[in-house]
């Protein structure tokens, strides 16, 4: 977990050789600051060299895919091609141009819908976010719900509660989808078949995702949840004559929960990529369609441009989830 | 971990018994009768919501994904009737000078492009040399070889010289290749404009498109160009056409179902017969042109031997094959060079081989692949009788076309050859990588035309000063290059049917190419939408003419 590695590297004391003399808060972030880049710039490299390793070559791709061909191209075809793109030009001058642009803040133009990467990707990301934001709390709702009522009840329903969680976690998204929209688009006909942008679209898409991270995070949850019921502060608390359900919603659970924030920044990265399986099976816009069309049409731009952006989101989420640890546990604001 | 297994396994068939429930609770409720009342009148307006499969990066292009969006913006100067028959479009008549070297096209009078500039001569010579140029892939292919220069004679007549006679000429412009643009377009608007919203004067104009999800098609009130085959003349009677792309074939037959869609394309075989029980009007279209079919590499490798490519197309019974996979939906072809929907096809060269495992067997043997492996693959001198054969998953070849493919792997296996079947991403595909002569021993793919005439862009040979790189069997052959170039250049019907005939045998008898499927075209209406129609160069919808009743 990048968070951990972080969290420890800002935890560690100052070097005694140091000139400048900085508060450990202040070193802290600006470690931070400068993991973020180095995430981003080898994000960037490696998606630029991932697509520079693909075999063929480029101009060749971009002009079959725009005439649905699969052939060998003459270098009459391909010339104006290499010119437009800087394609004839070393690599590393292609990388350097590149990168060039990601400081600039240029992404280039996409090879096949002649606009700005950023146009594009401004364009869609609005949905896969929400997308992204709807899964998650309603991941949460459904996690904290089935653990509050399953976890150090009755061994039968303890079982049943960490086998439900192992269940979900393991559902396959697009099956689950598949079923998810037979049983309530098509046949109960309480939301649309296809999604589009509407509040009410939305429920199938996020639940395809949210059912199986509920689940994963549940699990996570469980094992904490249950130990804290143990803990001497909650026999504590039931002898000060708190109710049940109180100690497990204001105790139990903000001990428990920590795993499954530390889960939530994953997820957050996790679901901006995997949400194209959503995004097909309902027919919504968003990113991971437009990766996926830019991948399989070696739209390098494109391809790239998303990868930085999800990198973008990996990094700043676990720097909110870094911050979210000292809320929770009032224990790390000292350290 | 151990205890959450146990824990697992009880808590499963729970789970299982409740959705097979929650199925069968959906199954109940999706019945009910979907067809319009008896007096159902036709109503005015209204906007059809139609799910289509693929989405292209730009409107016009040279791929049929393409050609089906800008039939919907661009007019052509021809059209294709269902009887196969050229009709007038955006040109009242044409005609070939006696020699066949030039065609001269009258214009309609008084139509406009959507930007307001006069859809003239001028506008139409442009559009071909823009085509020739590689504004177009597809259209500049078939232009190569043959187009020379487009003048404008006055106001409405345009004048093409060819530098060979082309009888079909006239009759492969009316793919959507060949959609005339707004030459003011052309010249001033940025590239990414003309790509997402190219400017013609046909019945719709693209309004907002929302990447991922639809093109609105909003209606050209003006429109008075309608092609003769149309059923009506004017603007459309539905303001907009809401074209949503719906990748997922079970999300596109369920939206159809639910009434979110009013047609849909591409309806997978396996739901073919049910929609139509439920009563959807379904249109069905074998797009002629070149049918999905394996081609051999006759420069390099082991099929560089006729008798070893025989002996491969021996060992398939194909026809069982896609019998089995296709349902009854997907027909069979035998022919590699064009499919059944194609004038001039040859029934002989489809019939040319049939199953006969011995005959593969003997072939085999002769050619001294005596041997066998442990696995039943056949060796000489050390060396496994290899196939490679890749294709372009997705999107050249469906899932219906991936499972065919795998028949064809599974059957050749008894007569000993190993068949690597390698599915590609449509990025590696296209990437050149596996197009070479050294890219693969087997290809396979399809390409849509409205006349044999594809064997031209096909079976050209390859030369140093004249490439061909569509020439996907690498066979270089004069004759039969000469034989297809008499067969286009044919000023009667019957004998270029019977010079196509000709090409098309030659190709069965060398066994350079053989056919497996032919494409489809299909859509699934519902009834409350009449006259929906499929046109007839590629069998793409049709919405000009489409009203709801109600």
């Amino acid at each position: 977990m990048t968070h951990t590695l972080l969290a420890r590297k800002a935890d560690a004391p100052a070097p005694a050789r140091g000139r400048l003399t900085v508060s450990p808060r202040t070193r802290s972030v600006i470690d931070k600051l400068i993991g973020a880049v180095v995430v981003l710039w080898g994000a960037a490299t490696a998606a630029f060299l991932a697509q520079i390793a693909l075999p063929g070559d480029r101009a060749t791709t971009i002009l079959n895919v725009r005439s649905g061909q699969t052939q060998l191209r003459t270098p009459e075809e391909l010339a104006p091609i290499n010119a437009e793109y800087g394609l004839q030009n070393p690599i590393v001058v292609q990388y350097l141009d590149y990168i060039g642009g990601l400081l600039r803040g240029d992404l280039g133009i996409s090879y096949q819908q002649h606009r700005p990467v950023w146009g594009i990707i401004a364009e869609q990301v609005g949905a896969t976010l929400t997308l992204t934001a709807v899964t998650l709390v309603l991941a949460w709702l459904i996690m904290v719900f089935w653990v509050t009522l399953t976890a150090g009840r009755s061994s039968r329903i303890r079982a049943l509660g960490s086998g439900v969680d192992t269940v979900t976690a393991g559902l396959p998204p697009y099956w689950l989808g598949i079923i998810l929209l037979l049983v309530f688009a098509l046949g109960l006909g309480w939301f649309p078949v296809i999604g589009g942008a509407g509040a009410n679209g939305i429920v199938l898409p996020a639940l395809t995702l949210a059912i199986p991270l509920a689940g994963f995070m549940g699990q996570a949850t469980r094992t904490e949840f249950e130990r804290s019921l143990d803990a001497p502060f909650i026999v504590t608390a039931r002898m000060r004559g708190m109710g049940d359900l109180s100690i497990r919603l204001r105790h139990v659970l903000r001990h428990a929960v920590l795993p499954a924030v530390t889960l939530s920044g994953w997820a957050i990265g996790s679901t901006i990529s995997g949400a194209v399986i959503a995004e097909s099976l309902f027919t919504r816009p968003g990113i991971g369609r437009v990766l996926i069309a830019a991948v399989d049409s070696q739209d390098l731009p494109v391809v790239t441009g998303i990868v930085v952006l999800v990198a973008a989101a990996y990094v700043i989420t676990n720097l909110l989830v870094d911050l979210a640890y000292i809320v929770i546990d009032p224990r790390m604001k000292n350290s | 971990m151990t205890l959450m297994h146990t824990h697992t396994t009880k808590t499963a068939p729970l789970i299982a018994a409740g959705i097979v429930a929650m199925l069968a609770l959906s199954g109940c409720s999706a019945g009910g009768s979907i067809a319009p009342a008896a007096d159902a009148k036709q109503l005015t307006g209204g906007t059809v919501s139609y799910g289509h499969q693929q989405e292209p990066a730009c409107v016009y292009g040279g791929w049929i994904e393409q050609a089906y969006l800008s039939y919907q913006v661009l007019d052509n100067l021809l059209s294709l009737d269902e009887n196969h028959k050229i009709v007038p479009w955006l040109a009242e008549t044409w005609q070939a000078s006696d020699d066949q070297l030039s065609w001269t096209f009258t214009l309609k009078d008084g139509v406009s492009f959507t930007d307001g500039t006069p859809v003239n001569a001028e506008a139409i010579a442009y559009n071909f040399d823009y085509w020739a140029n590689g504004g177009n892939s597809t259209a500049a292919v078939w232009l190569g070889g043959y187009y020379e220069s487009a003048e404008a004679i006055d106001d409405l007549t345009v004048k093409v010289n060819l530098a060979k006679p082309y009888p079909l000429f006239a009759e492969n412009l009316t793919q959507s290749y060949f959609g005339i643009q707004s030459k003011q377009a052309l010249e001033t608007r940025t590239e990414e404009e003309n790509c997402a919203a190219p400017i013609g004067s046909g019945a719709f104009t693209v309004g907002e498109w929302n990447r991922g999800e639809n093109i609105e098609l909003i209606r050209n009130d003006d429109y008075n160009s309608a092609p003769a085959n149309a059923k009506h003349e004017g603007p459309s009677y539905v303001e907009k056409v809401d074209w949503k792309f719906i990748s997922d074939a079970t999300t596109r037959v369920s939206a159809l179902r639910a009434g979110e869609a009013d047609a849909i394309y591409d309806v997978p075989a396996i739901e073919w017969e049910s929609v139509g029980e439920q009563g959807y009007e379904q249109l069905k279209y074998i797009t002629p042109g070149r049918p999905q079919q394996i081609s051999f590499n006759t420069a390099k490798g082991i099929f560089t031997d006729e008798n070893l490519r025989k002996a491969f197309v021996y060992s398939l019974d194909r026809e069982s094959i896609v019998d089995t996979i296709g349902k009854g939906v997907i027909p069979y072809e035998g022919n590699g060079a064009v499919s059944q929907s194609t004038p001039g096809y040859s029934e002989k060269a489809a019939d040319a081989y049939s199953f006969d495992l011995d005959k593969a067997n003997k072939l085999l043997d002769e050619a001294g692949w005596t041997e066998r492996d442990d696995d039943g693959y056949r060796v000489k001198d050390g060396e496994t009788l290899d196939v490679q054969f890749p294709y372009a998953a997705g999107r050249i070849i469906n899932a219906d076309g991936a499972a065919i493919l795998q028949g064809v792997q599974e059957q050749a296996k008894a007569a000993g050859f190993k068949v690597d079947l390698i599915p590609i991403p449509a990025s590696a595909a296209a990437s050149g990588k596996y197009s070479g002569e050294d890219g693969y021993d087997i290809s396979v793919g399809y390409w849509t035309s409205v006349n044999a005439g594809i064997q031209y862009i096909i079976w050209r040979q390859n030369l140093q000063e004249s490439p061909n790189p569509s020439n996907a069997a690498f066979y270089n052959d004069p004759a039969l290059e000469d034989l297809i170039i008499r067969a286009n250049s044919a000023l009667e019907t019957d004998e270029q049917n019977a010079l196509y005939a000709e090409a098309q045998e030659y190709i069965a008898d060398r066994a350079l190419s053989v056919g497996l499927y032919d494409r489809l075209s299909t859509l699934a209406v519902n009834p409350s939408l009449k006259d929906v129609w499929q046109e007839s160069s590629q069998g793409g919808p049709v919405f000009h003419d489409a009203y709801f009743v109600g």
